[in-house]
């Protein structure tokens, strides 16, 4: 693998992983404000939507953290990027049913002024972010990963 | 001569490839100490996530071991209720630093007391306390209030004083002060306050709100039906009184 290459996928890691972290983090402590955003897309049934309401930042929180040390990139980097398309699959249905919420995803979430909405951008960072578990699914071994180990990454 | 440079030669061959071997003995052995290493970091990352979640989603749920203020009833959520028998009923979701909510009690907040101390209606109030660590002070305090019997008149005095979501301004000191200046008199009203004395009631309300679905403050439901916000009807008095009437408040 050539050497820039292992400098982007650190990047990525770092990017991808800090994004998680700060949005588990944020969330983390609110898990009724949480449960509320999630409610809020009007797509889950209460119970299914609360649930995912207080998993979701400490599921996030894990997979960032293993990003940022470098632990089964490619794993860790599949699930985010998963992640990434439910994210966007969720944000494109409650704009494209004319909902006017806030996407929740750094806390917060629910109801907006009809003008206050930020689907596209919030797409937009959510598709940047794929891109890069993408990259990271393509060329998992990076600079300072902590398991780097030959075979399985 | 040839023989011993070949002899020399083979033993060096050999040499270098025990040498080989043993690297990749060591190395092999190095590669399985990290991922095992590895394999234990991702495992208790997984853990952790694992029992985050299940403390989580146990901690979040409603509990049955709860002090009630006075007002509450279980079978409205614990909300604190005027008039249990009374017919229509009107069930207000708030939390007392949502400014949101400010507006609704400004405009509508009077006409919502005389129902309630008037008995045209059977109203609960959900003091949610979503916003933060001074909106469960305010929560927990508005308990303290129904306790010595002053629930609406703090009410009014917490909405009519609201500062900035956060800003440090509410805590059991001012909260208190509030209270003697809203007309609390009782010595309980301050202990209660200081000893958090409904704190999982608080917890109880954002559990129970969680669970109706209730998505933001405030929310009023008359006879169950949930006020249209796109019609501007919590900042409107006349559009109110409207949905107050057809919901058959005389």
């Amino acid at each position: 693998m050539k050497k820039y290459e292992q400098w982007f996928s650190l990047i990525a890691r770092l990017v991808l992983g800090g994004t998680l972290l700060a949005a588990g983090l944020l969330k983390i402590s609110h898990p009724y404000t949480s449960a509320a955003a999630v409610r809020a897309y009007r797509v889950l049934p209460t119970e299914l939507a609360n649930l995912i309401g207080y998993a979701l930042p400490w599921f996030e929180i894990g997979i960032a953290l293993t990003l940022i040390f470098g632990l089964g990139v490619r794993l860790s980097a599949s699930i985010a990027g998963a992640l990434m398309l439910i994210f966007i699959a969720g944000v494109a249905s409650a704009w494209a049913r004319g909902l006017t919420i806030d996407c929740g995803c750094f806390g917060g979430g629910g109801q907006v002024a009809p003008g206050a909405t930020q689907y596209w951008q919030e797409i937009a960072r959510d598709l940047g972010l794929t891109l890069l578990a993408a990259f990271l699914i393509w060329r998992p071994r990076s600079r300072f990963a902590l398991g780097e180990t030959k075979g399985a990454i | 001569m040839g023989e011993i440079k070949s002899e020399g030669h083979e033993s060096k061959s050999e040499k270098r490839i025990q040498a080989a071997a043993a690297r990749k003995v060591t190395a092999s052995k190095e590669a399985r100490q990290r991922s095992i290493t590895r394999a234990i970091t991702v495992g208790s990352i997984a853990l952790v996530v694992v029992v985050g979640v299940v403390f989580s989603v146990i901690s979040n749920k409603a509990r049955t071991d709860v002090a009630l203020p006075p007002s509450a009833i279980a079978a409205n959520g614990s909300g604190l209720t005027f008039n249990q028998t009374a017919t229509p009923v009107i069930n207000v979701w708030e939390d007392f630093q949502c400014p949101a909510c400010e507006i609704f009690e400004k405009t509508n907040g009077q006409a919502l007391h005389d129902i309630a101390t008037s008995g045209k209606a059977k109203v609960v109030f959900h003091i949610l306390s979503f916003i933060g660590p001074e909106s469960v002070i305010l929560a927990n305090a508005s308990a303290c209030a129904d306790e010595v019997g002053k629930f609406l008149d703090f009410h009014s005095y917490a909405y009519a004083h609201q500062v900035t979501e956060n800003s440090g301004f509410w805590g059991t000191n001012s909260v208190i002060a509030a209270g003697k200046a809203a007309g609390i008199a009782d010595p309980k009203f301050a202990e209660c306050v200081n000893a958090g004395t409904y704190a999982k009631w608080v917890q109880n309300i954002e559990a129970d709100g969680t669970t109706q679905s209730i998505n933001q403050t405030p929310t009023v439901l008359i006879n169950g039906k949930e006020l249209d916000r796109s019609t501007g009807v919590y900042g409107d008095k006349t559009l109110f009184a409207a949905a107050l009437a057809a919901g058959g408040v005389k």
